[in-house]
């Protein structure tokens, strides 16, 4: 042997987190898709405040963090699938043979993203209603309830995990994203179908079953019926595409 | 340092590796010769950990790969260049490595200069490159952590006679410095050129083991390769 062995370590968990953040942004796919996302919040928000309104911070706040609200789950079922479509894995897990800290490394980034783009819409929509209100000659509304503010980032951060949650079960980039973004027109037509839709809607729906949470207004049967739907579309999926991925063989 | 103890790996019935045994020792260049579908790939995979055996253990420096503390530091791999993400560039490639490794961003220009990927070529997305160029890119990635053993599969396809001939330097000077290189191919020439040691497979089985002068034993090493893979074609391509 030529050179003493390394006292080689473990890869630091932060160093992961730091590498599978860069590699949401470092393809081209990423950052067409980032790029997306800022315009299309920047428009939205934009253009709701000059023309209709309301001059509520709440709502613009809202309307600012739907691009990314919509876009950061698929951003989060890209970076988990795009892994196999492209077969990365092959390098990734050879890099990192502990899947699971991989698997955590890659859904922390996006889960952060979907609490950030939040923040972030609230921050925008300040000027936004500003300018609202002056613009439409309204008065500003800048009331901001703590109860509903905080459903609402975790109604966003529910959504990013059931996306994630899709990408790892199926592994498979344009099914999940399908599914993902069909869901709501599907509960919809399922409402359609009268009180007995409705009824399996508000236990099966996270949309719907995120509603209370949204408005804090979480009872004992909107507690059960959310926890439902969570464990529907995120703890079960999750824990099965976790379990997959850490017995796959990878090819 | 790259041991295989009995290696057996069933898919859904079929022995894709029926008792593997081999080693791989320090120094030395053993080249892993078989035709299509004999289980080489199999058996790379196994060794880097993304495959579980059926049976048996594969082991680098004495532990299986996945219980290294940070494999990529004493073992290099290249299974296949051509997974890549198109839209990455091959520096970003490289660069990554570099970030998990805990290694300087020096060392990445280092590596670009070592496999002879200029700047403009890795500064473009992996997705227009040559199978050449991806091969290239692949060994530069392996060698990042300066490994003491690498594994390499199929590491000359595609590469043009230059790049083949650069290669088998490479592959030379590193076995020279004690590094342990176990690289596959389905080429009897490529690899009859670069290696000392030879591992022929076919149908999963290890079918021959031994130096080039021990398996040549006065025929040609291709009457050889032929005659014992005869009776081993199972192509599962």
């Amino acid at each position: 042997m030529t050179t003493a062995p390394r006292p080689a370590r473990r890869i630091p968990f932060g160093v992961l987190l730091r590498v599978e953040t860069r590699k949401l942004l470092d393809t081209r796919t990423g950052l067409v898709m980032t790029g997306l996302l800022v315009a299309a919040a920047f428009a939205l928000v934009a253009g709701r405040a000059l023309t209709t309104g309301p001059a509520d911070l709440r709502v613009l706040a809202g309307t600012a963090a739907l691009a990314p609200g919509t876009l950061l789950p698929v951003l989060g079922i890209l970076t988990i699938t795009g892994e196999w479509s492209h077969r990365t894995a092959l390098t990734t897990f050879t890099l990192e043979p502990r899947r699971g800290r991989v698997l955590a490394a890659k859904l922390l980034p996006v889960l952060a993203a979907s609490v950030a783009a939040c923040l972030l819409g609230l921050l925008v929509a300040v000027p936004a209603t500003a300018l609202s209100a002056a613009v439409l000659g309204v008065e500003a509304g800048w009331r901001l309830e703590p109860g509903p503010l905080l459903g609402w980032i975790a109604t966003a951060l529910l959504s990013a995990a059931s996306g994630q949650a899709l990408g790892l079960l199926l592994l498979n980039g344009p099914a999940a994203i399908v599914i993902y973004l069909l869901n709501p027109m599907v509960w919809a037509l399922v409402r359609g179908l009268g009180e007995p839709g409705r009824a399996v809607a508000g236990w099966l729906d996270l949309n719907t079953a995120t509603n209370a949470l949204m408005a804090a207004d979480l009872d004992g049967g909107g507690i059960a019926r959310l926890a439902t739907a969570v464990a529907a579309w995120i703890a079960v999926p999750m824990a099965l595409g976790v379990l997959r991925v850490l017995r796959k063989d990878v090819w | 340092m790259i041991e295989f103890h009995g290696v057996t790996k069933t898919y859904h019935g079929v022995k894709a590796l029926d008792d593997v045994s081999f080693t791989v020792g320090e120094g030395t260049v053993t080249g892993f010769l078989g035709p299509n579908g004999a289980g080489k790939s199999t058996a790379m995979r196994v060794l880097a950990g993304l495959a579980r055996p059926t049976s048996g253990a594969a082991t680098v420096l004495g532990r299986p790969y996945a219980e290294l503390e940070c494999p990529a530091l004493a073992v290099g791999t290249l299974l296949d260049a051509g997974a890549q993400h198109p839209g990455r560039t091959g520096r970003e490639v490289l660069t990554l490595g570099a970030m998990l490794l805990g290694l300087p961003r020096s060392r990445v220009g280092e590596v670009l200069e070592l496999v002879g990927l200029s700047g403009k070529e890795a500064g473009r997305a992996v997705g227009g490159y040559s199978l050449g160029m991806r091969q290239r890119l692949g060994i530069g990635h392996a060698l990042l952590g300066r490994p003491r053993a690498l594994i390499l599969d199929e590491p000359a396809n595609g590469l043009d006679p230059q790049g083949i001939h650069w290669m088998r330097e490479l592959l030379r000077g590193l076995a020279a410095s004690g590094c342990a290189v176990l690289l596959s191919s389905h080429l009897l020439h490529e690899v009859e050129q670069v290696a000392d040691h030879l591992v022929l497979i076919g149908a999963g089985r290890v079918l021959a083991r031994g130096t080039l002068a021990e398996l040549g034993r006065g025929r040609t090493l291709e009457q050889t390769f032929l005659e014992l893979t005869s009776g081993a074609d199972r192509s599962r391509a």
